[in-house]
């Protein structure tokens, strides 16, 4: 008797502490609700509904009530891995994400290396405010204006061309320019808003770093080469590690913009080719499947590249 | 310490040099890159209010030529435009305003220690590394009912992850504890304390979420294109999808402007594509004014968010 009693009185009492807890703390769950509703219906119910992946979706029984497809649920992976296009669709998506991240990547480092040393502070406050500028111009208008400057007829950049005796290119309607095209725009866009995280990480460099350095006799390109690079690189691993696990999904909103009939061969990705099929076409089951696929390779490859960042020095997103 | 001087003195001189060189360096990157950066920003906008000929045959690049406001009056005479422009704003002020109000309640929550809080962060988390894919979130929004549903461009993207764990970290790290403990010895609640005390010390975090919600609501042209079907309630941003990004001048723009019948069919094209230059401009101006007049929080706000916590 003795014996239960001492056992069941702790037990009792921290589930009583919990619950006081709880009640203490129930303003916490009030003002956390809202976010955690819109993250179920956004979120967590769309997770659920792959399961039409591994089915066959009919709209009038739902996505719970669709039937099971063959092959153990797996047919429609099977039919996309030995789909004619599956080859052209992986290649183009991951050559157009490993040359954007090839080309992209360094740009806002250089960038924060250049405004870090400009020595007015009004010309670097400028340069700053100015370079963020193109990050607030839509997607829509980023491939408007391209469309417009690239004309092959009356386009500013093909008269620049035939004016220097250059035949003039239709940039937007050619396979081979598309990914030029597309890292380019995305450089114009995107670096300078990028390099925001690195402009913090230099000014976190304490200034007495660069003063023992001048005393030992360095100048200024050795400072940046010793001191300003090595404090980039904890946030630069960070952001290898962020953009490495898109390799295959891909900016599809935009790759949707600048797709035209011409450039198929090249802009025919798996983010544009789901879209089609999927809401163009109503192949909903089928295009699950792809969607999923992709998922779970970028999930792999966030773990993997968080797990040798961590072996190899020690950054970690998680 | 003559001899000391002397050993130093050329170090010193080439050091000297070297620094010049890096300067000059830094200074024409910076012009480049200033120049790379605002050039075509500023050709769209010289060319919205040049003659339409002398834009289309290439002559304007420094400066407008032949000022005519031609573009402008065609696409403030489209209904179309007019429409999902103001369709844009209710969807982008309402959006941001429930952002804010639903990011910070979620921030300061997770800033905080209660039990179960392992549980929330985690499934926050998961969700900036895995999602539904757009099938399964098609579906989903479908038999929730928020298809062809303007409610759906208002909530669509309303919680950002990546923003709650930003204005988190600068919650934890701009206020001191003692605050909280002062207030709850006077005996406030935390509601009263969230609501008193940490969001008006949240200005600058506020400022910096509401352009990236702002700006992303209004830029946003997916969530119409994939939702919506009803043209009245698209948002503008989609409208302009069909008007710029194709390789065709967009028929509905000349169609707009074909009551002025004494121009020729050239000219109607021409001037077409400087009603584009204008849309251009009247619809990333919202956005870059927004930024512009928060600027001087971000570099502050942006920093103390992004320390890694």
């Amino acid at each position: 008797m003795l014996k239960t009693l001492n056992k069941q009185r702790p037990v009792r009492s921290r589930w009583k502490k919990l619950g006081q807890s709880i009640l203490q703390n129930r303003w916490l769950y009030v003002l956390i609700l809202p976010a955690l509703v819109y993250l179920i219906i956004f979120n967590y119910l769309p997770m659920y509904g792959i399961q039409i992946a591994f089915k066959d979706y009919k709209a009038v029984r739902g996505i719970v009530g669709s039937p099971w497809t063959g092959m153990n649920g797996f047919k429609h992976f099977y039919t996309f891995f030995n789909a004619y296009y599956f080859g052209r669709l992986i290649g183009n998506t991951l050559l157009l994400n490993v040359l954007s991240l090839l080309f992209s990547f360094p740009m806002p480092i250089a960038l924060a290396l250049i405004v870090n040393n400009i020595r007015s502070q009004r010309l670097k406050k400028f340069t700053q405010t100015a370079i963020y500028v193109p990050h607030f111009i839509s997607t829509v208008v980023l491939a408007g204006i391209l469309y417009i400057l690239l004309s092959p007829t009356n386009g500013i950049v093909n008269h620049l061309i035939s004016a220097l005796g250059g035949k003039s290119i239709y940039f937007m309607n050619e396979a081979s320019w598309f990914r030029p095209v597309y890292i380019i725009s995305g450089i114009w866009q995107n670096a300078g808003w990028d390099s925001i995280l690195y402009i913090a990480a230099l000014a976190g460099v304490d200034p007495e770093l660069y003063e023992a350095a001048t005393i030992d006799g360095a100048n200024k390109w050795q400072k940046v080469r010793y001191i300003d690079l090595p404090h980039i690189v904890p946030t630069a691993t960070m952001m290898l590690i962020l953009n490495s696990g898109s390799l295959l999904s891909s900016a599809t909103q935009k790759t949707l913009l600048l797709q035209t009939g011409g450039n198929m061969a090249t802009s025919d990705i798996i983010g544009t080719y789901v879209y089609t099929m999927g809401l163009g076409s109503g192949q909903f089951s089928y295009t699950a499947a792809i969607g999923l696929f992709v998922n779970v390779v970028n999930f792999i490859l966030v773990l993997s590249t968080n797990k040798i960042s961590a072996r190899m020095n020690g950054e970690t997103l998680f | 310490m003559t001899a000391l001087s002397k050993e130093t003195k050329p170090i010193r001189q080439k050091a000297i040099r070297a620094d010049r060189s890096f300067d000059l360096f830094v200074g024409v990157m910076v012009v480049l890159v200033l120049l790379v950066t605002l050039y075509p920003i500023y050709l769209v906008v010289i060319c919205s209010f040049s003659d339409p000929a002398l834009v289309t045959s290439g002559q304007v690049t420094l400066y407008p030529r032949g000022m005519t406001l031609l573009g402008y009056n065609a696409v403030f005479q489209n209904r179309e435009l007019i429409h999902s422009f103001f369709n844009s704003v209710v969807y982008t002020v309402t959006g941001t305003m429930i952002s804010l109000a639903v990011t910070m309640g979620a921030a300061f929550t997770l800033s905080r220690k209660f039990p179960g809080k392992k549980l929330l962060s985690f499934l926050f988390a998961f969700t900036m590394f895995f999602n539904g894919g757009l099938i399964p979130t098609f579906l989903t929004i479908r038999d929730v009912g928020l298809y062809n549903n303007s409610w759906v461009c208002i909530l669509m993207g309303c919680v950002s992850v990546w923003n709650v764990m930003v204005a988190r970290t600068y919650i934890t790290s701009t206020i001191p504890e003692a605050l909280y403990e002062a207030a709850n010895l006077d005996g406030a609640t935390q509601i009263q304390y969230f609501i008193r005390i940490v969001i008006p010390l949240s200005g600058t975090i506020i400022a910096v979420l509401s352009v990236y919600y702002g700006v992303a609501k209004w830029n946003d042209y997916w969530t119409g294109l994939i939702y919506l079907q009803t043209r009245s309630l698209l948002p503008l941003q989609t409208i302009l999808k069909e008007i710029l990004a194709s390789l065709e001048s967009s028929r509905e723009l000349l169609m707009s402007m074909v009551s002025d019948t004494a121009a020729q069919d050239a000219e109607l094209l021409n001037r077409a594509q400087i009603a584009k230059y204008c849309i251009i401009v009247v619809s990333t101006v919202p956005a870059v004014v927004l930024y512009l007049c928060m600027q001087k929080f971000f570099v502050k706000g942006v920093m103390i968010g992004s320390v890694k916590g």
